[in-house]
Parts: C-alpha cells; structure tokens; sequence
C-alpha cells in the first residue's frame, strides 16, 4: 500500500462483531423454498446411481476339474467376492512361495 | 464476526478477485480473514496455492452446499471477518450462502449483460429478507471498470442508485496487478510489480475501507 491514505479511515477489529443467525433445517428450508423461486436450484454434483464398474477388466481362460469349479464358486458366493478375486489371492500366494 | 458473501450468478463478474482484495487488505490491516472457496473451479485455491498465504488469512477450499451453513457458523467469532467465494451460477449453494450473510457483495462490471444478471442476485436477496424476516445488507461493486467512465456505467449506475441499491465508490479498477494477484499468489503488497502499483494498493484499500465502514456501521 502506498503511503498516503485517500479514506483516513483506521480499522478496528473489535467493531466487527458476530450477529447471531438463524442455523435451523427450518431456515436452511425457507432459503431454499425462496431460492427456487428466482431459478437458483440444486446445482450440487449429483453421486452416479448403481454399481461403479468393476476394476477387473482383465481375463484369464482357465478351465479346471469340476470339483474344483463347485468349490471356488461356493467359496466366492460364501464371501460375496467374484472368483477373480480368489484367482488374485491364489496368485498372490503363489508369487510370495517362488519368490516372484 | 461479519460474513461478507461474494455473489453473482454471471460468471466472469470478478467475484474471486473482488474476495482476494478484500480479503488480503483486510487482512493487511491486522483483520484475521477466512475465505471460503465454494467454486468449483477453485479460484481462491489457486491463489492461495501460488505462494504463501499472506499472514492473518486462512483459505477452506471444497465447501459444497451442504456444509456451507455449518461452516460460516463454525468460523464465527467477533473481530474476525468470513468471505465466502461463490460460482458464478444460480444456485442453491448461493442461496443458502446469503442467509448467512452481513453484507452481500454483488460484483458486475458496468455492461447492461452483467447487470441484468447481476440484478437476480439483489432480487434474491429480497426475497430472502422476506422468508427469514432480516435484512441482509447487500452492496454492488462495479469492478473492471476504465478510468474514463462510459455513458453505459453512468446509465447502470444512476439506474441502480435509483432503485435503492448501495453502489460502493471507489469501483474496482481493471489493472494487471489485480489480476497479477492469480498468477503470483499473495497480496498487492508482496507480489512483483505490475503497472501502477500504487494506484492499485490505493484502489484496493479504499475500497476495502468502504465495506470496512458498512461491516462497522460507520458508512
């Protein structure tokens, strides 16, 4: 700020003194009901509905013993995972045994 | 402690400029500054991220709709000043943001455009003052403005004084400092000079001194 002052007014915090307001769900509704009148509306990003998808994109074929497919299926249904996820834990164990 | 809202529904009226001037000559006058940034395209933020934020000034990014009533009433406290940057849309966002408000600033510059759409938002704040039964001081200030006044500024300007409307003089000049602020951060004082700097500290403090006076009852 240069040095002269063309207001000459001095600030003084302690003038600037909270005023109570009114908080209430009860106001928040009538701002809300006054706002709707002149257009001003709900602009806030709306969350996406349903299921995000699936970050498993990748696939493996793998086809196993019948046994084997009834006992990895039951076991995904048990945990409510996919059998991907078994497929990942399996691996994961596999590459910490062979030091992969 | 005051809370000074920064609305317009127009975009580009100079509102997060409006609220980093204010904000950082406030501050610069030993006055604790919290501004909230509720735009989306992060205005303050930016600013704030440019270099250190100047002392006495606290900046709260992210603040959506549904915490900004919780938020202005968390930060109140007397001597200190709330300043609340808003999108340049007609939201509710807004809305709730003005019946929180001490002084409702509306920024426009001096184009028939502007002040057409700036105009919604005093038509707002009427309404409000009616639905919660208080007044809510409100102030237009003219920013981008040339220092020859066009016939278009003067037509605006009487039209509003007319209809009772508080227009704040001084007007906020166009300057390259003032938009220098965004590009370097920090405030008129701090930053490297860019055109008449003290024209623009000068410009920048009467007009802080204005809504000084309005906050404290003095204008």
């Amino acid at each position: 700020m240069s040095d002269k002052n063309p207001f000459g007014i001095s600030i003084t915090p302690g003038k600037l003194r909270a005023k109570p307001k009114d908080t209430s769900p009860k106001t928040v509704a009538k701002t809300d009901a006054a706002a709707e009148k002149h257009g001003f509306t709900d602009r806030s990003p709306k969350k996406r509905r349903g299921r995000k998808p699936s970050p498993r994109t990748g696939q493996v074929h793998a086809k196993v013993m019948p046994d084997v497919a009834r006992e990895i299926g039951d076991e995904a249904r048990a945990r409510g995972v996919q059998q991907g996820v078994l497929i990942e834990e399996a691996w994961a164990l596999y590459k910490a045994e062979n030091d992969l | 402690m005051p809370t000074i809202v920064v609305a317009s529904p127009k975009g580009g009226a100079g509102k997060s400029t409006t609220a980093v001037l204010l904000g950082t000559e406030l501050a610069h006058e030993n006055v604790p500054v919290t501004l909230l940034d509720c735009d989306p395209n992060r205005s303050l933020t930016l600013w704030a991220d440019q270099a250190d934020v100047p002392r006495n000034i606290t900046v709260l990014s992210d603040i959506t709709e549904a915490d900004i009533v919780r938020t202005i009433k968390a930060h109140d406290a007397d001597g200190q000043v709330v300043i609340v940057d808003l999108e340049g849309v007609a939201s509710r966002l807004v809305s709730r943001a003005i019946s929180q408000a001490d002084l409702v600033l509306t920024p426009m510059r001096a184009t028939t455009l502007d002040a057409t759409i700036g105009a919604r938002a005093i038509q707002l704040i009427a309404e409000e003052e009616e639905a919660l039964d208080r007044r809510i001081p409100h102030a237009v200030v003219f920013t981008m403005t040339k220092a020859i006044v066009s016939k278009q500024h003067k037509g605006i300007e009487i039209s509003l004084r007319q209809q009772g409307v508080d227009v704040i003089d001084p007007p906020l000049m166009e300057r390259a400092a003032f938009s220098g602020l965004f590009a370097f951060g920090g405030d008129l004082h701090s930053m490297p000079p860019m055109g008449n700097m003290d024209s623009a500290r000068d410009n920048a403090r009467a007009f802080a001194m204005q809504v000084y006076k309005r906050l404290a009852g003095e204008g």
